[in-house]
């Protein structure tokens, strides 16, 4: 059913950014190494099946333990192990195997029994196809199963929501994902999910600003009594888990925990598209389309790759070598910064955004016009020009002074705290029960407070600093949380992407 | 371009060379900074935004041009002069403070010295704006450590001490502005000081002559230097509204409630409480409502205490005028709010971080 158009209060509309990925796929050529991570997504690292010599082929299993929570890995390509060894990874050391290819064959052989016909198939070997997929280390919480894929056992599950908002200054594109047949296999991939999940109520949120895709979504899915979509305006942070479900279940968030905890699973269309190729098509996933975003590229696509594949092999002929760069991973707010371009890409990567390193100075830059400047203030000119696209670059447009109290942090807070209020006490170094009082420990570290200061301020970083300090002084983050839940017990897990 | 960069570099240059000259090193770097932006970059947040303090407050300068220039029209072109006394002086306590303490010359003062002029009687000595600007900026800026420091608005502060100090220049010294062709573009500034009137609100106290209300939105009517012209002071004020500058519920509480308790003075003592349409026309309200009461530093941030503080400057504002023998009952009350500003924001911060 087709629920009203919802958002939130506080959070920033990025609009109109130059360099928006294309709804156009082009499939990268098969490398001629890989490197694959023996941690992707959600789950603990594993311990490789595979030793160096090893002939391996693309989709087969090169890491699998049922006995923690993980899922499995595969290798992505047809080739030879060539070494199995401890990298540094987004400051991490994970262990790493090394697979040199032999064959660039594009074939993937098909996990065994999947079925077009899935109905007919048990829920056990359903989830079991989820599974060895590998797709269920998807996102914050993974896909539960009762393989240990998730922290929760699937028919715990009360709430699924599935969201494809892009709130993100740049966003993987919505009309790509959901193009003609794959709308109907992202639906077929919801009652899957909804096959595995039976005591779930599936609420499928939606970018409110493409209504072809709203209304096709309702067309098709009128029927189904358990399932509800949402449109909801594309506000940063809107995709997060903590503002998605006070949003749509007008509950409130346990905050610094995985929704899991209440019986939420939150998924992105990609994972849901995973589990139709999983089930339908056998597909393990080693692939994963990312949007090649930014002004800094030279021609903004989305591509597939393999998992495994290096930046190198994406970015090199891309990117333009004019002038500096900075490569970012997955969002410009909060995403890491991928300055090693040998680093390969794993399950969870979604974009690639190159920005300009602008480091140049601008003659009296605060009078400009500023017809291409994004601005969370209406001062610039590109308020008024809405066809002219924003040019971001990694510039801080001014230097740094003392907090006026301005507000517009506390305005822009998607989770109600006052940042600058926190930032004072912090730098105060009065770290007590007060700050934990006014919410500290509700910050999902959006990174939207340090956006839109005027004075340059990070207020993200002060407040990270502060909460640190307050847990080494034995505050217990739970203290907030606790008392007001009824929680599962388990503790936040942060994916490689929210480092 | 290139030459205002030769200039800083030799500038530059000579300090080096000169140990006694390093001491001007803040007024350089800010010099610098002016017009050259910055060179750092971000670390996490990738991007930021492009607005930053020094725009803010051009902004905030920009609202207050037309003010400004009718202002040159009503009083003459003096008031060019009392604008850079006020900036030339001012400037240098915020220089002198920057050297001693060895710390950046921050923007605030770009407005506090624009304000600061449009807010004396248009007859005023030079020497008394030079005292009352350089009395605001160290009582009601420096002293408490600088921008983003102080509890109270330097220009209120600046405004209330030349008021107690020196009472006849101050209230006395009231002239009818220009109203016929170019106005004050020609004239230094109003011939003679023989025309001395009084202002709408002293008239209608003494007399209890109410100003006709179009004369008091165009500006026709003795007053301060930029308070006459009412179409232009909220035209600015909606502007920085517009902007998202300046937060819609301060100055919508307090004028709202300007205009709405005297309707119940006015019905118990009504010589001493003007009715609601006129309170809002006349004195500083206006300009004291959209550019003095909504200072992001020295206004309640907390959203509740915006709307509290909107109210209690109407209270007062309205009693002052009314009970008191002096007129400036939106000085007096946003200086006296201001105070109230920590102790609004700790209520209600109480009040919505109780402890559940």
């Amino acid at each position: 059913m087709l629920k009203p158009a919802r958002t939130f209060r506080g959070g920033y509309r990025f609009k109109n950014f130059n360099g928006q990925a294309r709804p156009v796929i082009v499939e990268n050529q098969i490398p001629a190494l890989v490197t694959i991570p023996l941690k992707q997504g959600f789950g603990a690292e594993l311990k490789s099946l595979v030793k160096k010599g090893d002939a391996v082929f693309a989709g087969q299993t090169i890491a699998r333990d049922d006995s923690v929570v993980s899922s499995p890995i595969h290798s992505s390509v047809n080739g030879v192990v060539e070494d199995v060894k401890r990298m540094n990874y987004f400051k991490r050391q994970t262990a790493m195997v090394i697979i040199r290819t032999t064959n660039a064959s594009k074939e993937i052989p098909r996990l065994e029994r999947c079925s077009l016909e899935w109905a007919r198939l048990s829920n056990e070997k359903i989830e079991e196809l989820v599974y060895l997929s590998g797709v269920s280390s998807l996102d914050r919480e993974g896909i539960p199963t009762r393989f240990k894929s998730s922290i929760i056992p699937p028919e715990e599950v009360k709430h699924l929501i599935v969201h494809g908002i892009g709130s993100e200054p740049y966003n993987i594109s919505l009309d790509l994902l959901l193009k003609e047949k794959n709308l109907l296999n992202f639906l077929e991939g919801v009652k899957i999910l909804k096959r595995i999940m039976p005591n779930s109520k599936v609420h499928l949120s939606l970018n409110s600003k493409k209504r072809n895709i709203i209304e096709q979504v309702t067309k098709l899915t009128s029927q189904l009594e358990w399932l509800d979509t949402y449109p909801l305006e594309p506000k940063y942070p809107q995709g997060y888990d903590e503002i998605l479900v006070p949003t749509i279940l007008n509950q409130n968030f346990p905050y610094g925990y995985s929704a899991a905890n209440i019986g939420v699973v939150i998924l992105n269309i990609q994972a849901v598209l995973g589990v139709y190729e999983a089930v339908c098509e056998g597909k393990p996933f080693i692939e994963r389309i990312i949007a090649i975003c930014g002004p800094s590229i030279k021609d903004n696509i989305h591509i597939k790759v393999r998992v495994g594949t290096s930046l190198k092999d994406i970015l090199a002929e891309r990117v333009k070598t004019e002038s500096p760069i900075r490569v970012a991973l997955n969002s410009l707010l909060t995403g890491f910064q991928l300055n090693d371009i040998s680093l390969p890409v794993d399950r969870t990567f979604s974009h690639i955004i190159a920005i300009p390193e602008k480091r140049e100075r601008e003659f009296l830059s605060f009078m400009r016009l500023g017809k291409t400047r994004d601005s969370y203030t209406r001062a610039f000119l590109a308020e008024m020009l809405p066809w002219v696209k924003r040019a971001p670059d990694t510039n801080k447009h001014g230097e740094e002074r003392p907090c006026i109290s301005c507000g517009f942090c506390e305005r822009a807070c998607p989770v109600k705290i006052i940042p600058h209020l926190l930032a004072k006490y912090v730098q105060r170094n009065l770290i007590d029960e007060t700050i934990m009082n006014y919410g500290i420990f509700n910050c999902i570290e959006c990174g939207l407070c340090s956006y839109v200061c005027p004075s340059k301020i990070s207020l993200m970083k002060i407040i990270k600093e502060g909460q640190d300090k307050l847990i080494m002084q034995g505050c217990d983050s739970t203290q907030c949380i606790l008392p007001y839940f009824n929680l599962k017990g388990i503790k936040e897990y942060r994916g490689v992407t929210k480092l | 371009m290139k030459i205002i960069k030769v200039i800083l570099e030799n500038m530059n240059k000579a300090s080096q060379k000169n140990k006694a000259l390093m001491i001007f090193k803040p007024v350089l770097n800010a010099m610098d900074e002016f017009f050259f932006g910055t060179d750092k970059v971000t670390s996490l947040p990738h991007i930021v935004d492009n607005m930053d303090i020094k725009r803010l407050m051009s902004l905030v300068i920009i609202a207050l041009m037309p003010v400004t220039i009718a202002s040159v029209y009503f009083w003459g072109l003096r008031v060019f002069l009392v604008i850079m006394v006020s900036y030339a002086f001012g400037g240098l306590i915020e220089v002198c403070f920057a050297v001693f303490r060895k710390k950046e010359i921050h923007e605030g003062f770009l407005v506090t010295g624009l304000i600061f002029p449009l807010i004396l009687p248009p007859g005023v000595p030079l020497w008394v704006v030079a005292i009352g600007v350089m009395f605001g900026v160290i009582f009601g800026k420096e002293a408490f450590g600088g921008t983003g420091r102080n509890i109270f608005n330097p220009a209120i502060v600046g405004r209330v001490f030349l008021t107690i100090a020196f009472p006849n220049i101050m209230t006395m010294n009231w002239q009818m502005p220009f109203n016929k062709g170019l106005g004050g573009f020609i004239h230094f500034q109003n011939s003679v000081d023989a025309i001395t009137t009084a202002t709408p609100l002293a008239l209608f106290k003494n007399q209890g002559i109410i100003t006709s209300y179009s004369n008091l939105m165009l500006g026709q009517s003795a007053g301060c230097i930029g308070e006459t012209f009412r179409v232009g002071i909220i035209a600015g004020g909606l502007f920085l509204i517009a902007m998202r500058i300046v937060d819609w519920r301060l100055p919508l509480a307090y004028l709202a409630t300007v205009v709405i308790f005297p309707y119940l003075g006015n019905h118990l003592i009504h010589t001493q409480f003007a009715l609601g349409g006129f309170q809002l026309l006349s004195g500083g309200l206006l300009l004291g409502a959209f550019f003095m009461a909504t200072d992001p530093v020295t206004s309640p941030f907390t959203k509740p205490g915006r709307w509290i503080a909107g109210f209690l400057l109407g209270f007062l504002t309205v009693l002052i005028r009314g009970l008191s023998g002096y007129m400036e009952g939106v000085m007096f009350s946003i200086l006296l709010v201001n105070a109230f500003t920590p102790l609004i924001d700790t209520m209600v911060l109480k009040a919505r971080y109780k402890k559940k």
